[in-house]
């Protein structure tokens, strides 16, 4: 199997934490939908790879789970982002920030800007 | 952190063994679930929109393992199943991991033994924080030749130098010591109270002195010794508080050393060190021992050079007794080893670590055979899908089990190693090396012993491992379970493994032969003497109440009178030092009317002796006169000189009659008139040039410690107590020290040697039967492989003699190669143990051809039996096996 690249499994992360910040506690389906539905075509397939990556989150303190009922009352495992999580994500949402704000400033420049 | 965290919750599932591939299952199936019903309300077939979840979600096989190794650490999971794996394989061939285990627990063992005796008496012969640190001080002649210190040049350093956290300084004193039991000739280090905190040293209870108690008359307290306390006091905590005489003066006991605190290793009692104005004025008398501890950044170069700078300044100041002095700093850790000891070490370690890979190579040669037997297990294991690298870690992992297992063992095996040396060398070894009585099994030993254990798993396995990887996997799928034929390359890796074990062996069996041929000639080297029939002790008549030669001149005569008269002895004469005691004196000597050579320093051994001596020990005068009564504290002083003597000072001339002086330049001896010429006498077992020597008449000039050689006609032990009463008759309170028969006087001189000796003897063999059983080994794999053609060549006509002198060629190849590899190194070995060669040459030819031979007899012997059975294969048995 092909890994992801890091920018793609950091990407991934952010965009976990940052749906669990917006929509409160999800299961599992619930976060691949959301990002399916933002991003388009990152999670369109291999929807399962999420599944270790929540284990990981939740190993590193960003996510907490319970056990609770899906919406046809079935068990179903729901991820709330806890306070370490919030954190995480604002510290890494500026670095994000940072350097897209560098790439755009770079892709601006004109020719003439470098001589 | 957040790694810290993730790998913490990680160990914890792991180490709980908690499992979430339920949660991981039912989260999927919930996920598939709610994708289905949304397909479903996008319009698709029920089968249709759970295909397309299916689709969606993934390969469910990938995201399990993911998921998994997410879950616990899996290098640590892989770890314990190869473990588990190891131990079911090691337990399902039962010969082969207990002939491995032994192996490796025999090797491990000696060197665990060797490295724990090395590391207490070579690396930290002393319990002192930071012993690196510590340093001693000499000064030394511009000239060369070092001497100790004058005691006012100390206080110069004391006060001027700022290398030193502290300086310390410390004399030797002999001292009788009554009031406690028999009275007893002791050894005293006399120290200024830094020398405790210079070492780190406190007491193990009690205390030691302080600078209040280094004053004239405040000094009467001693500090004990751990061995004296125990062998003298029995071990009583009772005895702080204690009165004790030494020389007749009064000292209470305050407090005793611990047991790793053997410095000096000869000292039995510390007493403070009160100078008088007097002496730390003197810049003459050079004989103190200065130690210091370095302050920290100052290298032991740096001190010498601030102090030399010292030096120049002092010999400005004080022209008469500094001139052509400078100063000498060594660590003071060299100078408790000295030259020899480290070398020995050095010796036997790598010796031993030389087995270790004999050990290796047997086991690794084991490893193979099995390596042939367990293709069809490995080439399963790759078709199913196991990688090479997974493979390698199982079998390598398989091996270290076997190592550390080894260690176990070894331990145990190394404990009883170090107890039967402990218990087998005379105690008094400890007073020569301080760190003697700490040798034990501690935590550095323990991890010297796991990491050679790893090591040597590895080094073991290695090359099996790589073997078992290169199978051709469909050849031996196809093969089936039947065959277990080796290939050519592992019947070559054998061979080479045979080869170094032979050759190994070869260069220890040749140096233990040696050096056990040279121990031989060393304890035989005195016989001449008749070493078994002589009694030998010594005494020291205290200097406060035998002051003067007349007393004792007095003493020595009626001693020799009375020694004479009991029954049972021949002879009994004194001498300062027996032949090869090494404990003869050297000193300077001047020749009368010869002008002396600048920086050339004459030197000779000087030896007071009893009239008799040279009839009793078989020295002939060869010229001149004997002494004789005639000679006497009031006749002319006279003096017999050695062959060598004359040789070097009088070549060509007639000695007697002229005048020599001992002491060099200045010295207030008297002139000795040469009486007599004596045959050469060798004095020292160690040295390789003899010094020359000078013998006086102990009743002319009367020296203040001797040894006596009493001949017996029975056993000499059983005169030793009446000559204690004797000598208890002129004086009780004079002791007899280690009153033991010449021969055991040599012996024990000899007991490092024969301790190195000893051991390398034990490598040896151990390596020769390893040798002897991979030789056989290997010939029986190939026998037992050939089984058939041998069968065939008999059923074609063949004589069994035939098939029988083919298997012993190649034996008797291998062992030829093994020669000619171990041979020279053998020869390198033998150069480095020149120094402790006696009587025989490195190159010694008898040596070498007869052990080459033995070596080549052993490996045909040990490749007999498989030879025996090639040839009496049943030709009809042989061809139906396949």
């Amino acid at each position: 199997m092909k890994e992801k690249s890091d920018v793609q499994q950091g990407t991934l992360t952010l965009m976990v934490l940052k749906t669990l910040e917006t929509l409160g506690p999800l299961h599992g389906y619930g976060v691949a939908r959301r990002i399916e539905q933002i991003s388009g075509n990152l999670l369109a397939v291999n929807q399962g790879t999420l599944y270790p990556l929540l284990l990981k989150l939740e190993h590193e303190g960003a996510i907490s789970s319970a056990w609770g009922a899906s919406e046809n009352n079935r068990r179903a495992r729901f991820y709330k982002i806890t306070r370490d999580g919030r954190n995480r994500l604002q510290n890494e949402a500026r670095e994000w920030q940072q350097t897209a704000d560098i790439i755009a400033q770079f892709f601006k420049l004109e020719a003439g800007d470098f001589s | 952190m957040r790694f810290l965290r993730r790998f913490s919750a990680r160990l914890m599932n792991l180490t709980m063994r908690r499992n979430n591939t339920q949660r991981l299952q039912e989260e999927m199936e919930e996920h598939i679930a709610l994708q289905t019903q949304e397909n479903l309300r996008a319009g698709m077939t029920l089968t249709e929109a759970r295909r397309q979840a299916l689709l969606k979600l993934g390969a469910v096989e990938a995201v399990r393992e993911h998921y998994h190794a997410e879950q616990t650490l899996p290098l640590v999971e892989s770890l314990w199943e190869d473990l588990r794996y190891a131990v079911r394989q090691l337990v399902k061939s039962p010969a082969f991991t207990i002939a491995a285990f032994i192996t490796f627990a025999v090797g491990i063992g000696v060197n665990t033994a060797i490295f724990s005796s090395m590391d207490a008496v070579v690396l930290h012969p002393l319990a002192v924080p930071r012993l690196d640190r510590v340093v001693t001080l000499s000064e030394e002649r511009v000239k060369g030749g070092y001497e100790q210190a004058a005691l006012a040049n100390y206080e110069d350093w004391l006060r001027g130098s700022s290398s030193f956290e502290e300086l310390a300084v410390r004399k030797e004193a002999d001292m009788t010591l009554t009031g406690a039991g028999d009275a007893a000739h002791i050894e005293a280090a006399v120290t200024s109270a830094s020398f405790f905190s210079v070492l780190r040293s406190t007491a193990l209870f009690g205390r030691v002195y302080g600078p209040e108690e280094s004053q004239p008359g405040r000094d009467a307290v001693a500090v004990l010794n751990y061995a004296f306390w125990q062998q003298h006091f029995g071990a009583d905590p009772g005895v702080l508080g204690r009165k004790i005489e030494l020389d007749q003066r009064s000292y209470t006991i305050i407090g005793v050393l611990p047991q790793s605190m053997q410095y000096p290793s000869t000292a039995d009692f510390y007493l403070p060190f009160a100078p008088t104005p007097a002496q730390l004025s003197d810049r003459v008398e050079r004989n103190y021992l200065v130690i210091g501890r370095l302050r920290d950044g100052v290298s032991v170069q740096q001190a010498q050079a601030e102090l030399r700078t010292m030096a120049e300044h002092m010999a400005g100041a004080y022209p008469a007794t500094n001139q052509g002095w400078t100063v000498h700093v060594e660590s003071l850790l060299d100078g408790i080893n000295g030259p020899y000891t480290p070398e020995y070490y050095r010796l036997l370690m790598g010796a031993t670590l030389f087995l270790l890979l004999i050990v290796c190579a047997n086991v690794a040669n084991l490893q193979l055979a099995r390596g042939v037997a367990r293709r069809p297990e490995i080439a399963m294991r790759i078709a199913l899908g196991a990688t090479r690298w997974r493979i390698l870690r199982q079998l390598l992992t398989e091996n270290i089990l076997l190592g550390l297992a080894g260690a176990v063992g070894g331990l145990a095996f190394g404990a009883l190693f170090l107890h039967l040396t402990l218990i087998t060398m005379p105690a008094r070894v400890a007073r020569y090396m301080s760190g003697w009585s700490n040798i034990s099994l501690n935590g550095r030993v323990l991890f010297f012993s796991l990491l050679i254990a790893g090591l040597a798993g590895f080094i073991a396995g290695m090359a099996p491992a790589v073997d078992a990887l290169r199978v051709n996997l469909v050849d031996q799928l196809k093969a089936g379970s039947r065959s277990s034929v080796g290939s050519g390359r592992t019947h070559r890796l054998r061979s080479i493994f045979a080869v170094v074990q032979i050759s190994l062996a070869v260069a220890l069996v040749i140096g233990a032969a040696l050096i056990s041929k040279g121990m031989n000639a060393w304890l035989h080297v005195a016989d001449f003497y008749r070493p078994g029939t002589i009694l030998t002790f010594n005494i020291n008549l205290p200097k406060s109440r035998y002051g003067t030669p007349q007393k004792r001149a007095q003493w020595y005569d009626a001693s020799l009178t009375r020694l004479r008269a009991l029954p049972g002895v021949t002879q009994a004469e004194l001498v300062s030092a027996l032949p090869y005691d090494d404990n003869g004196w050297v000193r300077d000597v001047e020749l009368e009317n010869r002008p002396s050579v600048p920086g050339k320093l004459l030197s000779t051994l000087y030896l007071p002796v009893s009239a008799g001596y040279f009839d009793a020990l078989h020295v002939p005068v060869v010229a001149g006169r004997v002494f004789n009564q005639g000679d006497s504290l009031s006749s002319l002083p006279v003096a017999i000189v050695s062959e060598r003597f004359v040789a070097e000072h009088f070549p060509g001339q007639n000695p007697l009659g002229h005048r020599i002086r001992i002491g060099g330049r200045n010295s207030n001896e008297p002139w000795l008139t040469i009486a007599g010429v004596a045959k050469e006498t060798n004095y020292s077992l160690w040295d390789s040039v003899q010094h020359t020597a000078v013998y006086v008449d102990a009743g002319q000039i009367p020296p203040a410690s001797v040894t006596y050689a009493i001949t017996a006609t029975g056993d000499p032990l059983s005169v030793a107590p009446a000559a204690r009463n004797a000598l208890a008759g002129i004086d009780p309170a004079i002791p007899l020290d280690t009153v033991e028969t010449y021969a055991q006087l040599l012996h024990d001189n000899l007991v490092g040697l024969a301790y190195v000796a000893a051991l390398l003897g034990f490598d040896a063999l151990f390596a020769l039967f390893l040798a002897a059983i991979g030789i056989f080994a290997i010939m029986a794999n190939l026998v037992s492989e050939r089984t058939r053609e041998f069968g065939l060549r008999i059923a074609m006509g063949a004589r069994r003699e035939d098939v029988l002198r083919m298997v012993l060629r190649r034996a008797g190849r291998l062992t030829a190669i093994g020669l000619g590899v171990g041979l020279p190194l053998a020869f390198a070995l033998a150069h480095a143990l020149a120094g402790m060669l006696h009587g025989v040459q490195p190159g010694d030819p008898l040596v070498f051809v007869l052990m080459a031979l033995t070596i080549l007899i052993v490996a045909l012997a040990a490749s007999w039996i498989p030879a025996w059975r090639a040839g009496r294969v049943d030709p009809m048995v042989a061809l139906r096996e396949e």
